[in-house]
């Protein structure tokens, strides 16, 4: 089968040591089989490590970027911005993604590739300029030190465009932050796994693109009424304008009531203030303007503005429910207008506030609990809910000041430096975990271990489906639906597509299959999609077990086993160990791996070629 | 009455349908870059989406700055007549909205045609950003955005005889209009 349409079968590598940028052709099998964004992704960082003799330092020159939208990025149907970046994370050493939304991965497809690969380490700080076919390195030292957003701005200004995306590192990024993030039009992250050290050990400030082609596609009006059919879908549902006007933050309520909300380092699972850091007050008091992703009727972002108080005068794109949940009732802010200005700072420093709120939630119960001494934090005393000194920290870790300097190496080292921090910290194979507890729902705790990044839930998010069927579930239902959800959700990030509208609207994941048809003229069912993506994930999961994980890695933070939420809903649950051991069992049994977590050797074989 | 399409940039959230659906009329491909319509976003001072699409002028100075008469106001549409026109883009860098687009694989101008009067833009906008209106009920969303503004407004200050006074008003709630 040849693929008739929707890429442009071209690759681009760009060379930072050597400072070349070569276009190279991308075979048909490989575009059939690894689909794009996070499918290429894996297979070029796959390609790369067999390279380098599965030995790769996640800060060294030998590490391999890759920046991959997918087929259906950019064409019309609902929120079709999305893009990926790849590579090994610095955060767990293994393989490492995360995706971004705005406009940024549709002018990089519009310069007429379907992946960006990028090794190296240029000489000074520079700036990768995709202009339609041209790629340019372009050294600019004098944006060092500067902002994510200031940034931005310098480099349009410098380069003469306002039309070009802009996909930046700040601070946190240039000094090798381990949860550094890629930040793009003013307020979009890539914000997991530390891409943006990555970027920043490369010597590679930001990378512009600016492109005009058509984007290929097989069939436009079959697309079209395909399309048009999903967004009345989305517009007549009834909760559409709820996700217009809140987005995302309507999220800290439903957690709130479920007790899945994180607050004081997830020593509990409900707020009491929560009400002072919703959707609805952000409403009343701080929304300015809706900001949605390309082609997005949700607009689930927003645009807030504080108006009074010592804040005033922040804007800030966003903020959503991860960064009002870690920034503000995991740290027992109840302020609102702090945790924007919070999440503007992470903003302009470039850093993760997943891992941001989640270890300074740490820190703080680390030195409340006696582990961490006052001379630990520089002579800073630190509380829940002082705002100001939350806020020097988190500039203290982008600027590795004092402490900064050890937290800003992640979990792993704060962990090395202080053994008992280990009982504190969240987090899975290095990573942070996000902000939804897994203490009330096993599946959720199977999602966080099973995930080839660390503790996120991008991969597979249960618990909802849990809260509200799963009292019933079977073991055999907790792992299919993991595994379900570990095929399905990281295919949107292969297409290159938001999955919003099917987790949170209902929109019917078939007319993601239909999408594809109409895109590239070729007849695939979800079903095969859905192999595909399994495929991937077996290729990750690869990756990991050659870089030395194994089945003692699928595990859980030590608060999860022996520490339940105080209060709420879910006040006393915590997940049995041997329990999960049998569910972890039978969830390797389900994907074809042995029991210590390792794919069979046949699987390698399906990687060559 | 001609209508006029117009732009209420408060409502507009920067997803950029308008473009997609206007490149697809118009050429029939998915090239946001093709579109007669383009958001401009600015941020952070000030913060703002700004869909930029030909006013169709009475007074076009693209028309005036035509060196072949090739474009004409008809019926509230500046119609840009294919066989007149030279390309030598006057009427781009003449616009004083920057409405008039240009692109490589294209021979002529992309100037908003208004769909002959149906504009896809305005029917798909999620957020009513754009809208088709009569031309005597233009500045409406204005007036009545303008009227918002006082409801959530809480006091007023004013002067009276050199004394500094201050009325209260009450919140109207939340209405959507």
């Amino acid at each position: 089968m040849s693929i008739k349409s929707g890429y442009f079968k071209k690759s681009l590598h760009v060379d930072l040591t050597k400072g070349s940028a070569d276009r190279r052709a991308l075979p048909d099998s490989f575009i059939e089989k690894y689909v794009g964004g996070r499918g290429f992704g894996a297979r070029l960082v796959w390609d790369n490590l067999k390279k380098h003799n599965y030995k790769i330092d996640p800060l060294g020159q030998e590490n391999l970027v890759v920046v991959a939208p997918g087929p259906l990025t950019g064409v019309y149907l609902p929120s079709s911005g999305k893009s990926s970046f790849i590579a090994i994370s610095p955060a767990t050493g293994l393989y490492g993604d995360s995706s971004m939304g705005g406009g940024f991965g549709v002018d990089l497809r519009q310069t007429g590739i379907d992946v960006l690969s990028i090794i190296g380490k240029a000489p000074e700080l520079s700036v990768l300029f995709i202009d339609n076919g041209e790629a340019t390195i372009i050294p600019m030292p004098k944006l060092k030190g500067k902002s994510c957003l200031k940034a931005e701005g310098i480099i349009r200004e410098h380069l003469d465009t306002r039309t070009a995306h802009v996909a930046t590192i700040g601070p946190a990024g240039e000094n090798m932050v381990k949860f550094a993030c890629v930040n793009a039009d003013w307020g979009r992250n890539a914000g997991r796994t530390g891409i943006g050290a990555i970027m920043g050990s490369k010597n590679l400030k930001a990378i512009v693109v600016r492109g005009h082609q058509d984007l290929p596609v097989y069939d436009v009006n079959g697309l079209m009424v395909e399309s048009d059919k999903a967004y009345t879908y989305l517009k007549e549902h009834k909760y559409f304008r709820m996700w217009q006007q809140e987005g995302l933050m309507n999220v800290i309520e439903y957690a709130n009531e479920k007790g899945i909300l994180p607050s004081y380092n997830f020593k509990d699972s409900v707020f009491a203030r929560h009400e002072q850091i919703n959707g609805a007050t952000m409403l009343a008091d701080y929304k300015i303007g809706d900001s949605a992703c390309f082609s997005c009727s949700m607009c689930c972002s927003n645009i807030c503005l504080v108006k009074n108080g010592k804040y005033t005068g922040t804007v800030v794109e966003g903020p959503e429910y991860e960064s009002c949940a870690m920034l503000g009732s995991n740290l027992g802010i109840d302020n609102f207008a702090a945790v924007l200005s919070a999440n503007r700072l992470c903003d302009e420093l470039g850093i993760d506030t997943i891992s941001t709120g989640n270890l300074v939630g740490a820190v703080i119960e680390g030195y409340e609990k006696g582990i961490l001494a006052l001379s630990d934090l520089d002579g800073n005393d630190i509380t829940w809910g002082d705002e100001d000194a939350i806020l020097e920290l988190i500039s203290k870790i982008a600027n590795r000041q004092g402490i900064g300097d050890i937290i800003a190496d992640g979990s792993r080292r704060i962990i090395e430096k202080w053994p008992e921090m280990d009982k504190i910290i969240l987090q899975v194979k290095g990573l942070e975990q996000s902000a939804y507890d897994s203490r009330a729902g096993s599946s959720m705790a199977l999602a966080y271990a099973t995930s080839d990044i660390g503790a996120h839930h991008t991969r597979a998010w249960t618990i909802a489906k849990e809260m509200e069927e799963g009292q019933d579930w079977s073991d055999e239902d907790k792992t299919e639906t993991v595994i379900y959800h570990q095929k399905l959700r990281p295919l949107f990030d292969m297409l290159g597509v938001c999955r919003l509208p099917w987790i949170e609207l209902g929109l019917n994941e078939r007319h993601y299959a239909n999408f594809y048809k109409y895109v590239t003229g070729n007849e695939v069912s979800l079903e095969q999609l859905l192999e595909l993506s399994n495929d991937i994930y077996d290729l990750t999961r690869l990756i990991n077990t050659r870089l030395g994980m194994s089945r003692k890695d699928d595990s859980l933070p030590y608060k999860v086993w022996a520490n339940p939420p105080l209060t709420g809903p879910n006040a006393g649950k915590v997940i049995d160990r041997d329990y999960f051991q049998k569910l972890l069992s039978l969830y390797y049994q389900k994907r074809g791996w042995d029991e210590n977590g390792i794919p069979q050797a046949r699987l390698e074989n399906k990687f060559e070629d | 009455m001609p209508k006029k399409l117009t732009v209420i940039p408060e409502q507009c959230s920067g997803c950029r349908i308008c473009e997609l659906v206007c490149a697809i009329k118009h050429f029939g491909v998915n090239n946001p870059k093709k579109a007669a319509i383009r958001v401009v976003n600015t941020y952070p001072h000030p913060v703002m989406r700004m869909p930029i699409v030909c006013s169709q002028c009475k007074v076009p100075l693209c028309a005036k700055v035509c060196p072949t008469d090739a474009l004409r106001w008809v019926e509230g549409i500046v119609h840009l007549d294919k066989e007149d026109c030279i390309s030598c883009y006057k009427c781009v860098e003449a616009c004083p909205f920057g409405a008039i687009y240009a692109h490589e694989d294209c021979d002529l101008p992309i100037k908003c045609d208004m769909c002959g009067g149906d504009p896809e833009c305005v029917k798909q906008c999620p957020l009513g950003a754009l809208r088709l209106i009569p031309e005597d009920a233009l500045g409406e969303p204005k007036r009545v955005n303008n009227i918002l503004s006082y409801t959530q407004m809480k006091e007023i200050e004013f002067y009276e005889k050199g004394e500094k006074k201050t009325i209260h008003y009450a919140e109207i709630g939340e209405e959507e209009l």
